[in-house]
Order: C-alpha cells, then structure tokens, then sequence
C-alpha cells in the first residue's frame, strides 16, 4: 500500500515537474539546436541594432558626426565605413579626421589611411600608413592647387597623381583644413539604423540559452532548470520501472 | 623540525605550481602575440626587391574586364579604380590587401618575368593563423605561374589554423599575376 502510495506520488511530481518546465525545455532545445548549427544558419552574420536590446547589453549608438563639403555629407559610420551621403565608399578606421577636395578628387583622412575618391563617390586609391602616410597626420587641406597634408610637426606638400610627399614652406594655420566634425542631418541618421554598434543573434541565443541575459538571475534559474530535468529524468525512470513491475505482477 | 619541512616542501611545491602555470599562460598566448604586426613598410619592401637599382612607379587603371577578372579571383568585389605597382626590367612588385578572416593582411607579390619570385606579409592584424608569414612557407610560391583558369598552376600546402589566410595569400599571389599580365600587355608609353 505504501509502496503504492509514493509511486503515485512519484508519477505527480513527474507530471508537476514537466509541466512547470515544458515551455523552457522546449526553447532550450531549439536554441541549443540552433547554437549548435550556428555557422551552418550564420547566425553570427545577423547584427541585431534595436535601440533596447542595445540599451540592454550597455551599449549606446554613436552620435554620427561628419563633414560636409559642398553638398555631400562624408562621414565614418561608427562601423568602420566610410559614407558619402547615403553609399558606403570605403573602410576608414575611426575616427575620421579631416576632408579636402580638388578640381575632380575628393580627399577624406582616417585615422589610418587616406581615401581618394572620384566626385561621383568611387574609391580610386587609398594611401595608407604602410604605403609611407605620416603616422602622426591629423589634416589634410586644398589650396592654390596644391594639397597638403598637416602632421602635428610639419606640413608636407601632397602628390594624388604620385602619391609623393614634400615638405612645403607654409604655415598650417594658414591653410583653413577642415577638422571639426557635425552631427550629420537627421535623414542620413535614419537611413543608418543598421549601422553602429550590434549584437548578433548567436549571442542573443546563447545568453537566452545560458540565462546571462536576464544577469545572475536567468543564469541561477537556468541551473534550476537544469536541476530539474534531471529530477524529471530519474522520476521518469522510477515511473517506467513500477510501470514494469505492475504488468509483470 | 616537521613543520619546517612540511613547510619547505609546500612553499616548494606551491613556487612550481606557480612557475608551471606562469610557463603555460606566457606559451599560449605567446602565439597570439606575436601573430599581429606591421613587419615591413611598403616603401622598405620596394627598395628592398630593387635594391640597388630604383624602380619606375606605375598604375594600372582597371577597366571593365581587369575588375571583373580581379574580382572572380578574389571571390568578391575589388574596392578602388586602380592600383599601384613599381617595375624594373620585367619585375614588378605589388602590394595588396586581402581579407583572411576578419582583418585585412597586407601582401607584397614580385613578379619575374611572368613567375612569382616572392611573396611576403607585409602586416598581418589578425590575432591568429599569422603562421603564414614564414619564410619555409612562403618558399612554396617561388616560380608559380598562372593557370588558364587564372589559378596557381602549383600547389601549396595549406596550415592548420590558418585556413583562410592561407586562401587570401593564394588569392593575392594569382591577382598579383594576373595584374602582372596585363601589365606587360600594355604598350610601354602606358605603364
């Protein structure tokens, strides 16, 4: 009678146990099922960039700020990219410090390399600290015909053609080079929201599966539920071995 | 007399612990130091495969079916609308960026007479799989020429853990041919 009893109980608090954690068990197994074929669904590709989730992990979007030389706007997208207007034209390592144009070549200095490209927006060639860019460059600036780049000692005559470098005789606060990024219009913003920080959806899954999403908490329920499926599997073993003593009595 | 020996021992024993884990840590991430790195400028690696002599400079402006071609090697788009090169006598030297996994590496490729002559990273940013970078490896592209098929007609053995590095400086050693190619294609007056 006893014994009947406690495998009656058994077979309730099996039944209780499953149903608390049914919904749970389910997502960790399509989410373990999808961390576990994560390169195959690319997950690591898709960047998620909604305004909460992004608040939620601490980050904050960038104030996107650039240059505007003429009518177009030449800016670094907090992504690594150079923009004008709305096409991304280059990678440009932030952040981007100064923008000059000639007759029919745009110039925009990054914190690496300098970009040249044609006034319809097409990269001819970037100049790169490796292919000789003073390292210490902070501006570049068109004037008389001339371009010139400003380091923090020495103002050096530039070549587009060559790519050569000279020391010119002129004096850098006579050279007007623009240095002092604004706030991109709003328009161009909008268009961004995919760029700037973001999280991709296998860290999502993977601190949803883990419970680091929801801090120390989801992580200490995570363990509960890991607790109790191993209670609902030995409950469930326990049921199916009096499941088998009952048809053999 | 007990305790001081138990105490020795365990002082001892706690020092090699330490020292052990010490070694461990500094041998694991020792690889990963020095993957990353800017190992020669442009202009060093120009002089370098001319010396003593001084190198003309040329560009080679891409026209529709250079950046097709140059695309289908790479295995995507070619950012730029031209590329510079510095030639001597029937060598030319090339130095081009290709993406490994993440970073770009940065490449330099000299080009006799139609063959590869060396290839050499000049900086790697990514923190691993800079194995490339070695000389016993890079050995293996001397006198590679191109395929119909715009392939290396040799075959290179690849690095464990440095797959994709590997392809990129595969990648950049045909490109390097084929610019080469079309470069001494021109006629003399446009290089």
């Amino acid at each position: 009678m006893k014994s009947s009893n406690s495998v009656k109980r058994n077979i309730i608090w099996h039944r209780r146990l499953g149903l608390s954690i049914f919904l749970l068990l389910i997502f960790l197994a399509i989410s373990g099922f999808a961390l576990n074929h994560s390169p195959a669904l690319k997950l690591n590709k898709i960047s998620l960039s909604n305004s909460w989730l992004l608040s939620w992990y601490g980050l904050e979007k960038p104030l996107i700020q650039g240059f505007k030389l003429d009518d177009k706007w030449l800016y670094e997208n907090g992504n690594n990219l150079l923009y004008i207007d709305r096409q991304a034209v280059a990678p440009c390592s932030p952040p981007l410090l100064s923008v000059a144009k000639s007759p029919n070549i745009l110039f925009a200095l990054c914190a690496d390399s300098l970009h040249l490209l044609t006034e319809n927006g097409q990269l001819l060639e970037s100049f790169s600290q490796l292919d000789g860019l003073p390292v210490n460059t902070r501006a570049i600036s068109a004037a008389d015909n001339s371009l010139y780049l400003i380091t923090d000692s020495a103002v050096l005559e530039f070549n587009p053609d060559s790519l050569a470098l000279q020391p010119a005789e002129i004096n850098s606060a006579s050279l007007n080079a623009l240095t002092a990024q604004l706030p991109v219009p709003e328009s161009l913003e909008q268009q961004l929201e995919n760029t700037g920080p973001s999280i991709s959806l296998e860290t999502v899954i993977l601190d949803l599966h883990s419970g680091r999403f929801f801090g120390q908490f989801g992580v200490l329920v995570m363990d509960i539920v890991g607790l109790l499926i191993c209670i609902l599997s030995i409950t469930g073993l326990f049921a199916w071995i009096n499941r088998l003593r009952q048809i053999k009595q | 007399m007990f305790n001081r020996l138990y105490n020795s021992l365990f002082n001892n024993l706690i020092s090699k612990v330490v020292f052990t884990g010490l070694l461990t840590i500094t041998l694991l991430a020792s690889p990963q130091l020095s993957a990353k790195g800017v190992y020669q400028s442009g202009p060093d690696f120009i002089a370098e495969v001319f010396a003593p002599h001084q190198p003309e400079a040329g560009v080679l402006w891409f026209n529709d079916n250079i950046r097709q071609q140059a695309e289908k090697i790479l295995g995507h788009r070619v950012l730029g609308l031209r590329v510079r090169y510095h030639h001597s006598a029937g060598k030319s030297a090339w130095i081009l960026n290709e993406i490994g996994k993440e970073m770009p590496i940065t490449i330099g490729v000299v080009i006799d007479q139609g063959k590869i002559s060396s290839v050499k990273i000049l900086a790697y940013r990514e923190s691993r799989g800079g194995e490339v970078r070695y000389p016993a490896y890079m050995a293996q592209y001397q006198g590679a020429t191109l395929t119909d098929r715009y392939k290396l007609d040799k075959s290179i053995d690849g690095i464990t853990g440095a797959t994709l590095s590997v392809w990129a400086v595969n990648k950049v050693a045909a490109l390097a041919l084929y610019y080469h190619s079309q470069v001494m294609s021109q006629p003399e007056s446009t290089k």
